[in-house]
């Protein structure tokens, strides 16, 4: 994690338009990643099932197997965890070992012959499953993680026999309120152990614990603990079977009606890439994509709460003088304002950028401001700071504002200073694209606003900003649209619409190329002027000819949502 | 103008049977007239699951045909491709909906070679399969015949005709539960065995039926108004069947002795004592009178195989492939994912390809599936054998009559459920 922690350092990286990693694309890991080779690795030879390959030394033997393209199947092995072995489902056969292998616990040696499904390694794995489903409950019809189980998978895939007991199951408790985001059900719980190195690994806050023995044996909270750690959700994901279900998604979507769509986290400067869980235009979970630049495998529990801003009083239609209006005469009355605006002269007009904004965004009103309007006051607003940890989180809780500063290129100025300018009568007209953050926690006393001729913002949500405005313009949230954030890494990332936007809400590079249509200055991406460009994707590529930060940036496929049901198994 | 008993050399060439009545039409006495195209379809009672054909005709003569199809394309193939192997039987239900099991048998067969499970079949399920498919043919032939003959007046046959193919889809009724849509296979077997008693009344259905069969053979195959349309009109010979991949009755009536269940074996048939009719002319009659017999067939088939069939499973005993009854299902957690995950996920195929090709009602019946293992196909096409039988008419109804379409196209059988999938 180290290298994603040092938020300051690596900021400077984008002032000077250092490459980027391209952002991974969405990959459902069916086994292990292929292991990484250093230059100056000591190279061993293994011969897996027949096939001979080279591997750095001392590299974990189910990683080599499943990069060799066997399958060789785990509960307890995750590769962004510690191996305890002790799921005893990815066992293998060396060649001169008595016994087969734990192959996640061993590592590889030099001409190691391992053979990954002899009679004997399947029996032991079909006896395996069958003792784990001895007391398994038969809960699938009311199990959050059916669709999406992984003992389901191994099931079907690895044992498929009918039950040769109907003897009485062990009970357990069904539901344990274990932490504030979480329900432990312990019946499920196949004792893998994941969540409890999810803790002690990844959060450092050893929350969880195995106590009883045997059949009896049961997951729980350390005593005196709670599941309270920031990174407490990562368990539920990382939870082979539905032990641990997240309150928040429990009972709300079956996961077999889910879709997937890739994009990045809007929580704060990391980005950590996600997934957005949707099913009928409607969204239900955000889990972590797995990319080893920016986050490995995990989230912060605030992050999968970010999607819920998507639906908190969002502004959904535009309005002028506090009615509700249609599009064209919202235009008209914004371009009237800061026509006359400009009439005073160019100097007279301020213009907001958020740190909320895509680059899209951004460079657009960049576009409209600097280079057809001649602004001279510029902001970024954003969000302020907050808490943070050397794992994940950032103390900037803007996704953007490296971007921001990027494409502002050192025109912008901060909120403070719009304030005084404000107060000095400095500017008469002020155009916010984005209004989160704008006015901070003092409210309308912070920014007197009726000191201004007139307001144009642009708004996701309802509020005082939006409200004292002249002209209120509509724009589509961060998971409505397409286009990319630049993390405090410099790593520019994309983000793509997972639901259609709320009401008439449009995106705000949309917005502001419709704007400066109606005011006689047509903003041309990749040198074709129109009313509204084509594509965000337009937008995009235009901004990357001209932005050096953005130089190594890709748009990526075009894909459709990764439908859940076809998945196979998450966790 | 004079009438004869000649053949007549301007509509059947030597040696046809076409000896009943010919019109001796000096060039002179024609008529000059202009070719004009003229529509018959989409929507006429003549074009059966809807088919347009643009004519173009000179007087009552068609000098061109293009045969537009599609009207009832659904989509069969690309749908499949988001279905897991099991939802597509009702898919396949719908391709030669007046014989879906002799499709759902196909689509099963294809799969399960696939599967590498087609020696495993139970022996039982395999009886079923012919006797379900043989009626299902019977039902096919039944409905050709029937519509076949009410399209030249005969409305009786089809009266008596469909009396008779009642009784059989009641029959399927009874074992499947849908009269039509039967999607009673299941990959690795039969969704149920035959209901108990099922085959004492199969066989007296069968009696009773030969009565029917004969009965409409008396009214038709001596009918002078009938052998004037039939005879000699719309001759395919052997050479251009083959040319044109037409199979099923209408290639056998062209002398092409092909037949699947025996040039290639499959399920039980070589465990049948069973003849394959074969004409000579290769024209609509000999289009007929093999249906007729392949009805006979049918029957003897279906005879010998309720007299031979073994009592057993009618599912192989996969918990991969077969669905757990309700009880195993709530009463243990093994039964209860394998359920899960047969519906949800579906059987999954292990990765390759496969043509399988099976004799349904109007030939050679072939689904090519492409598995990336997963549980649903990669590529699901079908063979459809209208598709290839009425490709071949633009060739056949050029120097017919109008009125010829009918006869013609109604033994070609054409359906279009199957042909534009």
């Amino acid at each position: 994690m180290s290298e994603t922690t040092d938020g300051q350092k690596t900021t400077l990286k984008i002032m000077t338009g250092a490459p980027v990693p391209a952002p991974a694309e969405p990959l459902y890991a069916t086994g292990a990643p292929a292991p990484v080779v250093q230059p100056g690795t000591e190279m061993v030879t293994v011969t897996i099932d027949g096939k001979a390959m080279q591997v750095p030394k001392g590299t974990n033997l189910l990683e080599a197997c499943n990069h060799a393209g066997a399958d060789v199947p785990f509960f307890c092995y995750h590769p962004g965890l510690s191996s305890p072995a002790v799921c005893r489902q990815c066992l293998v056969d060396v060649k001169g070992q008595p016994k087969p292998v734990p192959s996640c616990y061993t590592p590889v040696a030099d001409k190691m012959e391992v053979t990954t499904a002899s009679p004997r390694v399947l029996d032991i794995r079909r006896q395996m499953l069958e003792f784990t489903l001895l007391n398994h409950p038969i809960d699938c019809p009311i199990c959050d993680k059916a669709g999406e189980c992984t003992l389901q998978k191994q099931y079907f895939d690895w044992d498929a026999k009918y039950a040769r007991n109907d003897g009485i199951k062990v009970h357990k408790a069904k539901h344990v309120d274990i932490g504030k985001h979480i329900v432990l059900d312990q019946e499920r719980c196949i004792l893998c152990t994941r969540c409890i190195r999810v803790c002690a690994e990844v959060a450092q806050q050893p929350e969880l614990t195995m106590a009883q023995r045997g059949d009896h044996e049961v997951l729980t909270t350390a005593p005196g603990k709670r599941l309270d750690n920031p990174y407490s959700l990562n368990t539920v994901d990382v939870c082979p079977v539905g032990a641990l279900t997240s309150k928040d998604f429990r009972f709300t979507m079956r996961a077999w009606e889910l879709q997937a769509t890739p994009s990045v986290c809007p929580g704060c400067a990391t980005g950590c890439n996600v997934e957005v869980h949707t099913s009928r235009e409607q969204i239900y979970r955000l889990v972590p994509r797995e990319n080893p630049y920016v986050n490995q495998y995990w989230m912060c529990d605030e992050g999968r709460f970010t999607y819920k801003r998507i639906y908190d009083d969002r502004l959904g239609q535009p309005m002028s003088g506090g009615e509700l209006v249609e599009w064209d005469r919202a235009l008209e009355d914004a371009a009237r304002l800061l026509r006359a605006a400009v009439d005073q002269g160019p100097g007279k007009i301020g213009v907001v950028f958020s740190a909320q904004s895509t680059n899209e965004d951004l460079y657009a009103l960049s576009r409209l401001a600097f280079d057809s309007l001649g602004v001279t006051r510029a902001y970024v607003a954003g969000l302020d700071q907050g808490w943070s940890d050397n794992i994940l989180v950032s103390a900037d809780k803007n996704p953007n504002t490296a971007g921001a500063i990027a494409i502002g290129g050192g025109r912008l100025k901060s909120l403070m200073d719009l304030a005084n300018d404000v107060k000095s009568g400095a500017i008469s007209t002020l155009l916010v694209v984005g209004e989160r953050g704008v006015l901070g926690d003092g409210g309308t006393s912070a920014l007197p606003i009726s000191k201004l001729q007139s307001l144009i913002v642009l708004g996701w949500r309802k509020g005082p900003l939006v409200n004292a405005a002249h002209v209120a313009l509509p724009l589509a949230d961060w998971a409505e649209i397409d286009g990319t954030f630049t993390n405090r890494q410099g790593t520019v990332q994309r983000i793509r619409a997972a639901v259609p936007p709320a009401g008439d809400a449009l995106p705000g590079w949309e917005i502001v190329t419709l704007l400066a249509h109606r005011l006689g200055m047509p903003l041309e991406f990749g040198g074709r002027p129109s009313t509204s460009p084509p594509s965000a994707r337009a937008v995009f590529l235009d901004a990357r000819e001209k932005m050096a930060f953005m130089k190594n940036a890709d748009w990526g496929r075009t894909s459709l949502p990764i439908q859940l049901r076809f998945a196979n198994s998450r966790g | 103008m004079d009438t004869t008993l000649t053949p007549s050399p301007a509509t059947a060439p030597a040696g046809t049977r076409r000896v009943v009545l010919g019109v001796q039409e000096p060039e002179d006495m024609d008529l000059p007239t202009d070719p004009i195209p003229l529509n018959m379809g989409p929507s006429h009672p003549a074009m059966h699951g809807t088919v347009r054909m643009v004519l173009d005709v000179e007087g009552e003569k068609i000098s061109n045909v293009d045969i537009q199809i599609g009207y009832l394309h659904r989509c069969f193939e690309k749908e499949s491709e988001h279905a897991t192997y099991t939802q597509i039987f009702p898919y396949t239900d719908r391709l030669n909906y007046v014989s879906p099991m002799l499709n759902n048998i196909g689509y099963a067969m294809a799969v399960e070679t696939l599967l590498g499970i087609t020696d495993k079949i139970p022996e039982r399920a395999q009886y079923v399969r012919v006797i379900v498919g043989e009626m299902s043919r019977m039902t096919d032939h039944m409905t050709c015949l029937g519509a076949g003959a009410m399209e030249l007046g005969a409305f009786t046959v089809f009266l008596y005709l469909l009396k008779a193919r009642e009784w059989f889809y009641e029959m399927l009724e009874e074992i499947s539960g849908a009269r039509l849509t039967h999607s009673y296979m299941r990959i690795g077997g039969l969704s149920a065995d035959l209901p108990e008693g099922l085959t004492t009344k199969l066989l007296d259905v069968i009696q009773r039926t030969r009565g029917v069969v004969d009965e409409c053979g008396k009214l038709l195959n001596r009918n002078r108004i009938f052998r004037d349309r039939m005879d000699g009109i719309g001759i395919i010979t052997k050479d251009e069947a083959i040319a044109w991949g037409v199979t099923g009755p209408v290639g056998r009536s062209t002398g092409l002795d092909y037949d699947v269940r025996k040039d290639h074996p499959y399920l039980v048939y070589d465990q049948f004592d069973f003849d394959v009719p074969v004409g000579s002319v290769g024209d609509n009659f000999d289009r007929y009178m093999c249906r007729v017999e392949e009805i006979a067939q049918s029957m003897r088939i279906i005879e010998q195989a309720i007299a031979k069939m073994p009592a057993g499973p009618v599912m192989v005993d996969d918990p991969r492939l077969r669905l757990p009854t309700k009880t195993e299902t709530y009463n243990s957690i093994e039964a209860m994912i394998a359920h899960f995950k047969v519906i949800m996920d579906g059987i999954h195929v292990p990765p390759g390809e496969v043509y399988s090709f099976t004799e349904a009602g109007n030939g050679e019946l072939g689904f090519y599936i492409v598995s990336d293992g997963t549980g649903r196909p990669w590529k699901c096409r079908v063979r459809p054998p209208c598709f290839a039988n009425v490709a071949i008419l633009p060739k056949v109804l050029p120097g017919l009559f109008i009125a010829d379409i009918v006869p013609t196209f109604g033994m070609i059988n054409m359906i279009g459920g199957e042909c534009d999938r």
